[in-house]
């Protein structure tokens, strides 16, 4: 047997065991009052039997009418006499043997045959007691009660099983909601009717279709990214299954290493485009949960910009790198320095990537006031002002006729935003250093630093 | 059979404009959705290849403007939108064929050929004119069953003449099959290949209207 807990056997259960503790306190309570009520009627009983027997001359042996109309009766009344000197002139029955008191009034005596009342009445130079056992008293009230709580105790029964099928139909709305959560299916995550629900219902499906409408977005979100990457993986592959059909085909062997040429610059590209969808994926909300230590940024962009040397050198730009700052300490902020190693590669890639040959690019990193500030520049054409927040959405690329020809994936500042983001960091885009090319383009970042 | 190239990579222009001439087309490339819609404009292509992910006017709005300016011309898709809804659209809009990316070569000059051929108003793959017998997709010719040997140029000035019988073409015309626009057209090449032709299929073959241009009049047709 499963130990499932089950809201409707709960129920019932805590229901009936209410109610029988309920019918137990109403029999009690029904007992002690009808017993309440017995010692009152018995009482008035046993005055009234001894007023009556005041007057009667009653001597020695019981006199067989009254005396066993007495013994007889149900509630067991016994009757004796005392003379003023003390002798007992009377006994109802002699097999009873009462104990001699000589108080009058109402008195509760303890004999070997159990509790008695006993009523004292002086009737002139006699002494009257009439007396009962108590248990005739308790019996009567016991019945009393029982009689009150065997119906009390069969609806019990009934009051459970009612309660069972209720909670059934109470709870069939539950099961509906369960029936409509069960034929979700990730393709299908529109959410649950409100409408005609229980309100006790009512908030589990508010929570469960917000929680719906998240999933649903969240999975819009990469199915559209899933698109977006195979659409844009297709055209490199394509370019490089075209050269291989070219160096297939190819008549001389100039063809064919000129189609071989072609096709590892296609495979390069698809490596690179790769490589940067992977690092967006990483960058997803929810995906990285590297902790944040302090960075020197500062020393972390001259390493990456040592590392772009020999790529600029080969584009024949003049790459420069100035710490305006060289207080210890003063570029520190709390950051990723893997992701951040990211961000920068990617923003001296791009410089590097869209200066004509014979420009300039420069990195600096800077203290201002309480921000540590990164700005990338470059003297290559610039990005529009237009365009300046749409190149931050994946696969988006600038599309003059000075870029048209550069390779690129669309994805490396789409990546930096989401780098930025996550360090909390602002993003923005200007003019950097102009030239025959155009003004150039000016990327500044914004981080907190730590100290 | 002159080709207009649509499409914005330059890798796969390239590959593409290679692939096409390989097999005896003339292409012109152009990059982006406006200077496809320049170059319909000039009407000097039979065929158009659009890619539809062109940056500046999308590929699609390209084949709307130009149906709805009334040209017919035959024209292929190409799309990296494998989706049913994309490649639906590019047809309704008025797409011919489409190829989804990455393809054959071989099979973009076929359907091409096709094309071509469903423009001309022909189903059978090969033109036939009389004696004379034009196969595009294996370049051959053949003169009464007799495979005649001919050179590309020359093959796609037969082609052309034979691709409108009856009508005259023109010197212009005629050098707008055959060359592309960074391609150098020698003086008199026309002349020179018709020359050519003449020498090989018959001086008859091809008739001069004067101050017109040419046509063609195999033998065994009706003059």
């Amino acid at each position: 047997m499963s130990a499932v807990r089950s809201i409707r056997r709960e129920l019932v259960v805590s229901l009936a065991l209410g109610l029988v503790a309920l019918v137990a306190i109403a029999a009690s309570a029904t007992f002690l009052r009808a017993r309440a009520e017995a010692n009152e009627l018995f009482d008035h009983q046993l005055r009234e039997t001894a007023a009556s027997l005041a007057g009667v001359p009653l001597t020695g042996v019981p006199i067989s009418g009254a005396a066993s109309g007495l013994a007889g009766q149900e509630d067991q009344l016994v009757l004796q006499i005392w003379d003023r000197n003390g002798v007992r002139i009377y006994l109802s029955r002699p097999q009873q043997a009462l104990p001699q008191y000589a108080q009058l009034g109402f008195n509760t005596v303890a004999t070997d045959t159990g509790e008695w009342r006993v009523f004292s009445l002086l009737a002139g130079e006699r002494v009257l007691q009439v007396a009962q056992p108590m248990s005739v008293r308790r019996e009567l009230a016991a019945s009393m009660a029982l009689r009150t709580i065997v119906p009390l105790l069969a609806i019990v029964p009934l009051v459970a099983l009612l309660v069972w099928f209720g909670i059934a139909r109470g709870l069939r709305p539950l099961r509906e909601v369960a029936a409509a959560v069960a034929a979700r299916s990730p393709r299908t995550l529109d959410p649950v009717a409100e409408a005609g629900l229980p309100a006790e219902i009512r908030p589990l499906v508010r929570a469960l279709n917000g929680l719906l409408g998240r999933l649903d977005r969240a999975q819009g979100a990469q199915r559209a990214f899933i698109a977006d990457a195979a659409h844009e993986l297709r055209t490199p592959l394509t370019a490089v299954d075209l050269q291989a059909q070219l160096a297939e085909r190819a008549a001389t062997e100039a063809e064919r290493s000129a189609a071989l040429a072609a096709l590892k610059r296609g495979l390069a590209r698809a490596t690179h485009l790769v490589e940067q969808l992977l690092a967006l994926a990483r960058e997803e909300p929810g995906v990285t949960d590297r902790p944040m230590a302090p960075v020197n940024l500062g020393e972390l962009a001259r390493s990456v910009v040592a590392e772009h040397a020999a790529m600029a050198a080969e584009r024949e730009l003049h790459l420069e790198f100035a710490a305006a700052d060289d207080r210890p300490g003063s570029t520190v902020v709390s950051g990723d320095a893997a992701g951040l190693r990211v961000l920068l590669g990617n923003l001296i890639d791009n410089a590097l990537r869209y200066t004509p040959s014979g420009g300039r690019t420069s990195v600096e990193v800077a203290r201002d006031g309480a921000e540590v500030v990164l700005t990338v520049r470059d003297s290559g054409p610039g990005i529009d002002p237009d365009e300046r927040s749409r190149v931050f959405d994946r696969f988006y690329r600038v599309t003059t006729q000075a870029t048209l020809g550069v390779p690129g994936s669309g994805l490396g500042l789409a990546i930096v935003k989401r780098i930025a983001d996550r360090h909390d960091a602002t993003i923005t885009l200007g003019t950097g250093l102009a030239s025959a090319a155009g003004d150039g383009l000016g990327v500044t970042l914004r981080f907190a630093a730590t100290a | 059979m002159r080709i207009l190239l649509a499409e914005d990579d330059p890798m796969i222009g390239a590959g593409v404009r290679q692939g096409l001439r390989q097999d005896g087309f003339t292409v012109d490339w152009v990059r982006d959705g406006q200077a496809a819609l320049t170059a319909l404009r000039e009407r000097v292509h039979d065929l158009v290849v659009l890619d539809l992910g062109m940056p500046r006017v999308a590929g699609l709005d390209v084949l709307r403007a130009t149906r709805r300016a009334g040209d017919t011309r035959p024209v292929l898709i190409l799309t990296a939108r494998d989706a049913l809804a994309d490649r639906v659209a590019g047809l309704d809009a008025g797409a011919d064929d489409y190829l989804v990316k990455p393809f054959e070569l071989e099979e973009l000059a076929a359907r091409l050929r096709a094309l071509a051929r469903r423009g001309a108003g022909r189903a059978a793959p090969k033109i036939v004119a009389g004696a004379l017998e034009v196969d595009p997709a294996a370049h051959t010719v053949r003169l009464d069953g007799a495979r005649v040997a001919l050179s590309a140029r020359e093959f796609a000035l037969l082609h052309a003449l034979a691709e409108r019988p009856g009508s005259v073409l023109s010197r212009a015309q005629l050098e707008d099959k055959l060359y592309g626009w960074n391609e150098e057209v020698e003086s008199n090449a026309v002349e020179v290949h018709i020359h050519a032709l003449r020498r090989k299929l018959g001086a008859d073959t091809i008739r001069n209207v004067r101050g017109v241009g040419w046509t063609l009049a195999p033998p065994g047709t009706p003059a």
